[in-house]
């Protein structure tokens, strides 16, 4: 079973709410200094579901991802969780996509890999949360999609999908090759069991750019994005907490409770 | 973009009747179509519509689009995205509006993909701008860090899914004029790929937790799948629902559709207590539509004390059973 | 004349003599070689370093028997009497070599008979024996008796008080009946000529007396050679081997870790018994089954179902299980274990994960085996290997993973380097250098009661004038969660990191507030080539107060108990100059608890048990920890370690004693002390 996971880098979403600065004129979120950017959340569940299918089965995990910087450390992170190989696609050209843009460049990459049976993604990424480049991808690759999976299985040369639903769950099967968006109820990501986390640190992740992968620079064209950012502002939520206090904690319950009845 | 006109609501059917999201997505739908004096459309697909199309038009549509076709019956992604895409393609709507729940959340998406448009989701607010006449859409960004206005200035339809709940919905009127008109072509069977084998419907006893009026929370602090039972006992008392967080749910204390948050359910009941949470913002996100927020945590720099209206700084443990035993004795009275 | 150089039935006594010597000698030898060959299944390792050191630590440890000596205290006297059943015995056994093998097997007899030298050996023989017999009964009577929790009353013990007093009634008897059968009339040595005069004012006939002496002399011979016999087939084994488990005990700190090589193996850590090394299948051999390491584990103290010595016993007994299959398929393969699986049956998962490495169990073992390291390693191979771990653990190994500190979810409370805002502190970024590193640690770093500890500490630095800088955000773990957790490459990765940084910047000398960070930094980091000066706070505030640097005027008018934390005391001997400030620091009373230096109960953060959470028992090891302290009626309960800080923080609140009773950090009171009255 080959998979092809999509992974992005993104800044670290657990920092203090009070750190999170925006510049508003550049419509660019200034990272905190010292925080080192993570995977996002959705795209490490989804490389765990690769690993678990590839426990199974057997098979190729390849990792790809796009970005600026260092991107090839997330690239790593899912080596040493169980991918055998990755590949980074930066390029000036790749800054300031939207999700089309993206999907584009993610699907050329992936025609050039070819050869999977299942394309991974997370549902959505943990900073934009934009959540439509796996659906986009999925339609320029000409292949099904299965969104907000939680469970992965294959059997029969299908694949069998568990997926989040208002009341509960859906099982749906999919052919091979498809398009599968995980979301974290997937479960923990695993840990790099044995020596992953030396032989992912060691890895060289090569590195694509747009002529690597024949990105025709007419696709890659800002001024035809479909969508764009206008303003980006920090929401300012003015709630004074009225703390209520007792001689013991068992008091201040019996003065809020008190409290709460009155008002509703 | 000048062949693109009109406002399309792509409606959602449950247990017979129109969903609330979509009276809501009338509502501002027909806002949109009054400012850009256009029409204002909707699909609805399923196997028997009925009388849900006049209901629809008493709502605010001008023209109510009626698929209706036995693999329409539950939602199926490829039978939806075909039928809803061809209909774009023959009605070319300039804006076009879906809910953000689990259907939209799939159904959105494809569907952008495959026409090309300009899509913005979990919404916050819509309004066309007055000098472009561009959709505008609010969405939460970063968790919710963060807010973006989008716009498409040139893709077609410019499409966003809806948050439940933060928008009114619409006012229903029942002599208002419409248009019902059945959707032609079957659906081709071909074409649907992925085959739905087994719902399963998770069984929550009490309340549902996006219906509560009053929910209580538990997270990371809380500490066990065991202690979540003195959340269940106040939720019993106040007959509201219990809600986690993620790490909650991660630990295993909680079931995943109780998770409270962006990923999770979005809550605006009248009083949400949060327990033994931190509050991060991904959380918050998920519950700030509540009229009153409780915070019960032993850490007082916790970030929920931030966007709490009340709040109580003592371990939980020796706050739940008074605050439960107190309110059993006032609602008795 | 001696009974081996008469003749029984027409055969000659040496024959004899010699033929029971050589069966019991060829099954004691039998059995060492196929216990040696078992040993040798085990991985290499090398303990043949400093030899020479090696020797005197062996004879200083084993002659005055100070193994058994440094864990006496008033409830528990034994190690006195095992060092007299010791001493005694010793010189028993040289007796055995020079009255029976040379004066009966090789026939010297005539040369020693009657002289001096053996009228005053079997005098102190005499003495001897007394004193191993009221050792032997005294060791009877607790055991079967009194029944403290860590002696078991089996059987294997009690043939072993049988056969040793049954030796000793064979001593005196053998002598008394020989001087009676010889008509030898002397007062040396007493109890043998007293049973000599007893004998002869009997009717016994010569000839009665000759035949028992000799039937005496030839049993008591068949005892020892039994007991020579049973020795490597019971816990006796330790007589022989726990001198050579103390040579090849680790020299310097006793909890020492290997690291794992850097190549790709189907399997890490430790799944089956000869995963281990040699010396760790040697420690199996030299347990006494003293128990004292159960009766001092606060996991077995605190009602989990770990106990050390089970684990050690129950390793053994896999061992010998096992051996002899691997030792027949050892040619080809190891075949895997069909019937039990090390980790599981043998040692279960839980057992495994309720230690928190204190290292009370090495501390007071007389064999000096090392349990700690028994245990990391099957950590390894759950995390390693079986990816098998509760989920705290695996969120605070993941968090080490992503944001190189084990404190998941902290971080949206505040970063690394926030503790600085505010301060004029030199933090060391790129191009700038220091030779001296304030190293705050994770904790001291991220969690709030011990950010109030480091902000005191720098203060105090600051106002005696040290000249130090830190790393602020550049800060990451120094690895010591994720190694105690057993993912030794996640420790690895961080080290290398770690030594890399305080490389560039030229440091040469390290301040720690966390005795984990100063264990893991002085002794584990020269591993992997970080050789730095390494010193816990206490010792450079010690040092100040000597120089007259700083200067305690304010009193605390408080009673207060020092908790030794484990990492800083047994790991790191550094029990003196915590005291050292304490009494520097005016009115302060100090009261010791029972259980204190390297007898300290430990609090129950280590091992990485901040965040593995702690296994249902009787009780929890900080609230038992917090008795302790109340014994004392201490006002203050005072700590050098973050962890430890941390535990009495949530012990005092779970009791509700918050009032009566504040946890502080040593640096909190030396600052309070510096004020100006």
């Amino acid at each position: 079973m080959n998979t092809i996971v999509c992974v992005k880098q993104v800044l670290d979403p657990e920092i203090p709410p009070a750190k999170f600065k925006i510049d508003a004129e550049a419509k660019k979120v200034i990272p905190p200094p010292g925080v080192p950017p993570v995977i996002s959340v959705f795209d490490e569940r989804a490389v765990e579901a690769a690993c678990r299918l590839k426990d199974k089965h057997g098979g190729k995990i390849t990792v790809i991802s796009m970005g600026p910087g260092k991107v090839a450390d997330v690239v790593k992170h899912a080596i040493s969780m169980g991918a055998d190989e990755g590949f980074v696609l930066q390029d000036e050209a790749f800054e300031g996509l939207d999700s089309f843009g993206t999907a584009y460049v993610l699907g050329k990459a992936i025609q050039k890999i070819g050869g999977y049976d299942l394309v991974l993604c997370g549902r959505q990424s943990a900073d934009w949360g934009s959540g439509q480049v796996g659906s986009i991808l999925a339609e320029i690759l000409g292949i099904p999609v299965v969104t907000l999976a939680c469970d992965i299985e294959a059997a029969d040369k299908k694949l069998k999908i568990k997926r989040i639903v208002k009341d509960g769950y859906e099982v749906v099967e999919a052919p091979i090759p498809s398009l599968v968006t995980v979301s974290s109820e997937l479960g923990l990501p695993r840990l790099p069991a044995g020596m992953r986390l030396m032989i992912a640190a060691r890895k060289q992740i090569p590195v694509w750019k747009a002529q690597d992968i024949g990105a025709e620079p007419s696709q890659l064209d800002k001024a035809k994005a479909h969508t764009e950012v206008t303003s980006l502002s920090v929401p300012t939520r003015k709630t004074e907490c009225e703390i209520i206090t007792g001689n013991t904690p068992s008091e201040a319950a019996a003065n809020l409770a008190s409290k709460l009845v009155k008002l509703m | 973009m000048d062949s693109h006109k009109g406002v399309l609501v792509c409606g959602e059917i449950v247990e017979g009747k129109l969903a609330p999201i979509t009276i809501e997505l009338l509502g501002v739908g027909r806002k949109l179509a009054n400012e850009l004096g256009e029409d204002l459309s909707t699909l609805l697909m399923g196997s028997k519509i009925g009388g849900l199309g006049q209901e629809a038009i008493a709502y605010g549509a001008d023209k109510v689009y009626v698929a209706e076709d036995g693999l329409l019956d539950n939602y199926n992604s490829d039978a939806y995205t075909q039928v809803a895409a061809n209909l774009c393609l023959k009605v070319l709507p300039s804006i076009m509006l879906l809910g953000h729940t689990d259907v939209g959340c799939d159904l959105a998406p494809r569907l952008n993909g495959r026409l090309g448009g300009g899509l913005a989701m979990d919404c916050l607010a819509l309004s066309v701008d007055p000098v472009t006449k561009l959709l505008v859409s609010t969405r939460p960004v970063f968790g919710g860090n963060a807010h973006a206005q989008m716009v498409s200035r040139s893709a077609r339809p410019q499409m966003a899914t809806l948050r439940p709940k933060v928008v009114p919905p619409a006012e229903r009127n029942d002599s208002r004029q419409g248009e019902v008109i059945p959707v032609e072509g079957k659906i081709d069977p071909s074409a649907l790929k992925v085959r739905v084998v087994e719902r399963i419907k998770e069984e929550v006893e009490g309340v549902k937790l996006e219906d509560a009026e009053v929910v209580i929370s538990g997270g990371r602090g809380i500490g066990s799948a065991q202690n979540f039972g003195m959340l269940r006992e106040l939720a019993r008392v106040l007959g509201g629902a219990v809600g986690a967080t993620r790490p909650a749910c991660d630990e295993g204390w909680a079931p995943m559709t109780l998770q409270v948050g962006q990923t999770g359910k979005v809550v605006s009941p009248k009083l949400y207590i949060a327990v033994a949470l931190s509050g991060a913002i991904q959380h918050i996100a998920g519950c700030l539509g509540s009229k009153y927020i409780v915070a019960i945590n032993k850490d007082s720099e916790a970030n929920i004390f931030s966007v709490a209206h009340f709040g109580i700084v003592a371990d939980y443990k020796e706050v739940l059973p008074a605050l439960t035993a107190k309110f059993k004795e006032l609602l008795s009275a | 004349m001696s009974p081996v150089s008469t003749s029984y039935w027409g055969i000659p006594g040496y024959a004899i003599f010699w033929v029971l010597f050589v069966i019991a000698f060829g099954l004691f030898a039998q059995r060492l070689y196929f216990l040696f060959r078992l040993m040798r299944l085990g991985k290499q390792e090398n303990r043949f370093d400093r030899i020479g050191q090696r020797i005197k630590t062996m004879l200083v440890e084993v002659v005055p028997q100070w193994c058994n000596l440094k864990s006496v205290t008033r409830k528990d006297l034994a190690g006195i009497g095992h060092a007299l059943l010791f001493w005694g015995f010793s010189l028993f056994l040289i007796s055995y070599i020079i009255f029976i093998g040379l004066a009966g097997g090789f026939g010297i007899s005539p040369v020693i008979k009657d002289t001096t030298f053996e009228m005053v050996y079997f005098s102190i023989l005499d003495i001897a024996g007394v004193l191993v017999s009221v050792a032997l009964i005294w060791a009877a009577i607790r055991r079967y008796v009194m029944r403290p929790q860590r002696l078991e009353p089996t059987a294997e013990a009690a043939i072993i008080l049988v056969l040793v007093f049954f030796l000793m009634v064979l001593n005196v008897s053998v002598v008394g009946f020989g001087y009676a059968a010889h008509n030898v009339h002397t007062s040396w040595p007493p109890l043998g000529a007293a049973l000599a005069g007893f004998l002869s004012g009997t009717s016994l006939s010569q000839g009665t007396l000759e035949a028992v002496y000799r039937g005496m002399w030839w049993l008591h011979y068949m005892v020892i050679l039994g007991f020579m016999v049973y020795i490597p087939r019971s816990k006796h084994l330790h007589i022989l081997l726990s001198p050579v488990n103390v040579f090849f005990k680790t020299l310097g700190p006793k909890m020492v870790l290997e690291p794992i090589p850097l190549e790709e193996q189907a399997s890490y850590g430790v799944a089956k018994i000869q995963d281990y090394t040699w010396k760790d299948l040697l420690d199996l051999y030299s347990c006494a089954v003293c128990g004292r390491c159960h009766a001092n584990c606060p996991a077995q103290l605190s009602g989990k179902s770990l106990s050390p010595r089970e684990v050690i016993l129950n390793l053994k007994e896999h061992l010998l299980e096992e051996g002899p299959g691997l030792l027949a398929a050892k040619a080809e393969v190891s075949s895997e274990s069909k019937s039990k699986t090390m980790i599981g049956d043998v040692v279960t998962e839980e057992e495994v994960w309720a230690c928190t490495t204190c290292g009370a169990c090495q501390e007071v073992c007389p064999v000096d085996i090392e349990h700690v390291r028994k245990i990391i390693d099957l950590r390894r191979n759950l995390v390693l290997t079986q990816s098998k771990m509760s989920e705290s653990t695996q969120l605070m190994l993941k968090n080490m993973q992503s944001r190189g500190h084990p404190w998941a979810g902290v971080q949206s409370l505040r970063l690394r380097g926030d503790w600085t805002s505010g301060l004029e502190l030199k933090i060391l970024t790129e191009g700038v250098n220091a030779d001296t590193l304030f190293w705050v640690g994770c904790t001291g770093a991220l969690v709030e009661r011990n950010v109030s500890a480091t902000l005191s500490l720098t203060r105090v630095l600051k106002a005696a004038g040290v000249d130090f800088g830190v790393l602020g955000d550049a800060e990451t773990c120094c690895g010591d969660p994720a190694r105690r957790a057993g993912h030794e490459f996640q420790f690895q990765i961080l080290a290398e990191q770690n030594i890399e940084i305080f490389k560039s910047h030229a440091v040469k000398e390290i301040i720690t507030s966390c005795p984990h960070c100063y264990n893991t930094i002085k002794n584990e980091y020269p591993r992997y080539g970080g050789d730095f000066k390494v010193v816990h706070y206490t010792q450079l505030i010690a040092d100040l107060i000597r120089q007259g640097k700083l200067k305690l005027n304010s009193g605390l008018n408080s009673i207060i108990t020092y908790h030794d934390p484990c990492y800083l005391g047994r790991y790191n001997s550094v029990y003196l100059e915590p005291r050292r400030i304490l009494r520097a620091i005016p009115k302060t009373k100090i009261r010791e608890m029972e259980r204190s230096r390297s007898k300290s109960l430990c609090c129950g953060g280590g091992g990485g048990h901040m965040w593995i959470e702690e296994q249902p028992g009787t009780t929890k090891i900080n609230q038992m920890r917090l008795e302790d302290v109340l014994k004392t009626r201490a006002e203050t309960v005072v700590t050098t370690c973050p962890y430890c800080l941390q535990m009495f923080e949530e012990s005092i609140e779970h009791k509700g004693i918050k009032d009566s009773l504040k946890a502080r950090d040593l640096v909190e009171l030396v600052e309070a002390a510096m004020k100006k009255s």
